[in-house]
């Protein structure tokens, strides 16, 4: 796992080093999947996401943000990547989701402290969440 | 002046007692000083996070006038603090989504039940439990109450009477006893996206998770008998507060103005400290967009604590009996996340309240005919197994945080922290040891409300007090708690 909650009065803050970029969006569903994974398991579903950003470190809040969305919309624990496809502008993945009843939904993912970065061989983001 | 006062704490001058202020000069991107309310200990805790650094960043926003200040339960946030207050000057003074959060109209309301604790008896346990029974907690939606179309666009732009008028949900009374009417004027429902009344449209009279929560309490001390009296609350009384805010509606409203005023910032030429404080002049097509939008979400907060009130009315009726539900009064309800267009000092400004709740004083216009002779009441939740606050509204608020208080305890420890701490099922042992009822779904979400996690909400509300801002009119002790 290549990702940690940094300490932060209110809200939650997510640290993230993954060798890809891709790898930084499927850590960030891990980090999700551990706030609202309530270890029920119903019926399993796949949802097709698609989101646009031309900069990176915003492609990863409507990424978070579209996760979040389906939670409280549809009861959906965002398990796993199964297919992601990057491109400059935006992001197309197949999410494998648990139909269940999300424990702990996030508000918004929000633009304070939002990076996303070369870093060594790979990349680091940070992203804090209102909770 | 005294040796402490010497002293500064990250770069904050102590200006009296429970003022501190780091100049506009300090930095060469503010705009004019930020303003603290704390004494010692509290701006010790304070100056623990960020939350100085975002008040700084505050200041220089375009178009703020005063300062930027902040309560004393500040605590760091996103973009704004948490417990932070910008005014900024029409026309084009800005607004910023992020000044009023996510949670657009979080917000507390006070009932007031006509028994006493005594009278209550034995029952409390069974009214918490009927409570949660009553009211979805956590996550999502699951309201009983399903709006769509037309009647959904009502309660956007009309906030609770649509639901009186429609459904029965409320009293007259219920709405003169809530700030603004319960109704934000300019409220636009094309303003709002498919996403945000996807999100709201089976969300009201649903709590949230976090913070949210309904408690049930004994009025332990009357401070300001004057008030008290006025405000219909007595020794030993049996009160409910609500706490609740727009839900996912008001989430994506949020998030959706934050994203086009990001865009937007470089053609206004506004160069900001924090990416999150995206904001747009006032007068622009982008802020009125927003206001018209943020009123929406204020509206439907509003309706969603009228259906939680509504829902509280009908636990009673059945644990307690019709009598007792018809006697429970609607103390007040009060916005601790928004921004409004006030007067102040002959101006018309955009308050911006993050965590921080309007206290106007006596002789407003804006306060309930049969409050105006004491002032503006205001609710201030401590944490669980610790006392909550009656204060109201005094003239030195009018003249020194344009008619604004604190909002809550505020934050200290982290949800980490407090978890690390203690368990929840460790602390609702302690809870209940000392004869208060919890009913929480999750008990990592409990002990990450644990009473420590908050600060000394009485040293919070003595700094008010001292400042003028607001004063003390009764505490609150709690008997048992729904948590989301």
């Amino acid at each position: 796992m290549s990702y940690r909650w940094v300490e932060h009065t209110a809200e939650l803050e997510l640290e993230i080093e993954a060798a890809t970029e891709a790898g930084v969006f499927v850590d960030a569903l891990r980090a999700l999947f551990e706030l609202l994974g309530d270890g029920h398991r119903f019926d399993r579903v796949r949802r097709e996401v698609s989101v646009y950003a031309r900069e990176r470190s915003v492609l990863l809040l409507e990424w978070l943000d579209e996760l979040v969305f389906l939670a409280e919309t549809e009861d959906l624990v965002p398990i796993e990547v199964e297919r992601m496809e990057l491109s400059d502008g935006g992001l197309v993945a197949s999410v494998r989701c648990d139909r269940g009843d999300p424990r702990h939904l996030v508000k918004g993912a929000t633009y304070h402290r939002l990076a996303f970065e070369r870093c060594g061989g790979g990349f680091r983001a940070r992203v804090v969440l209102d909770v | 002046m005294s040796e402490g006062r010497q002293a500064g704490v990250g770069g904050f001058r102590q200006v009296d007692d429970v003022v501190w202020e780091l100049p506009a000069s300090a930095r060469a991107d503010m705009r004019v000083p930020a303003r603290v309310f704390a004494d010692r200990e509290l701006i010790g805790e304070i100056s623990a996070d960020r939350s100085l650094e975002q008040l700084a960043n505050v200041a220089t926003l375009p178009g703020i006038t005063g300062a930027a200040l902040a309560m004393p339960d500040i605590h760091q946030g996103y973009g704004f603090p948490v417990g932070g207050v910008a005014a900024t000057e029409l026309p084009d003074g800005v607004v910023s989504p992020g000044g009023v959060g996510y949670d657009i109209n979080c917000g507390v309301r006070l009932l007031a039940l006509p028994l006493t604790v005594w009278e209550l008896g034995g029952r409390t346990e069974a009214l918490v439990h009927e409570l949660s029974r009553r009211v979805p907690v956590g996550a999502g939606h699951g309201g009983a109450l399903k709006l769509t179309g037309a009647a959904f666009d009502h309660v956007l732009t009309a906030g609770p009477r649509t639901l009186l008028a429609g459904h029965g949900i409320g009293t007259e009374e219920d709405i003169e006893h809530t700030e603004s009417d319960g109704c934000l004027p300019g409220a636009d429902p094309a303003m709002v996206s498919e996403r945000a009344r996807v999100r709201g449209c089976d969300q009201l009279g649903t709590l949230g998770s976090g913070n949210h929560f309904l408690e049930v309490q004994r009025v332990a001390k009357i401070l300001d008998p004057r008030a008290a009296e006025k405000f219909g609350l007595r020794l030993d009384q049996v009160t409910v507060l609500i706490h609740s805010g727009s839900r996912g509606f008001g989430h994506q409203v949020c998030t959706d103005y934050v994203r086009a005023m990001d865009v937007a910032l470089a053609r206004f030429r506004i160069t900001l400290p924090d990416r999150q404080l995206a904001c747009a002049p006032l007068s622009s097509p982008e802020g009125q967009r927003y206001l018209a939008a943020m009123a929406c979400a204020a509206n439907f907060a509003w309706a969603n604590r009228a259906v939680l009130a509504h829902r509280v009315r009908e636990s009673v009726a059945r644990i307690l009996g019709p009598k007792v539900a018809q006697g429970t009064r609607q103390v007040y309800d009060v916005a601790h996340n928004v921004a409004k267009l006030e007067q102040h000092h002959g101006r018309t400004l955009c308050v911006h309240r993050k965590g921080a709740t309007r206290a106007f004083a006596a002789g407003s216009m804006d306060i309930p005919s049969a409050y105006r002779t004491v002032g503006q009441p205001v609710f201030i939740p401590g944490s669980m197994g610790t006392s909550s606050f009656v204060l109201v509204g005094r003239q030195a608020a009018m003249e020194r945080s344009f008619g604004t208080t604190c909002h809550g305890a505020g934050r200290r420890l982290s949800r980490t922290g407090a978890r690390r701490e203690i368990t929840g099922a460790e602390l609702r042992r302690r809870l209940e040891a000392q004869g208060i009822v919890v009913r929480c779904p999750s008990n990592r979400g409990l002990a990450e409300e644990a009473p420590f996690a908050y600060k000394d909400v009485e040293r919070v509300v003595a700094v008010v007090e001292q400042a003028g801002l607001a004063g003390r009119v009764a505490q609150l002790v709690p008997l048992g708690v729904v948590k989301g």
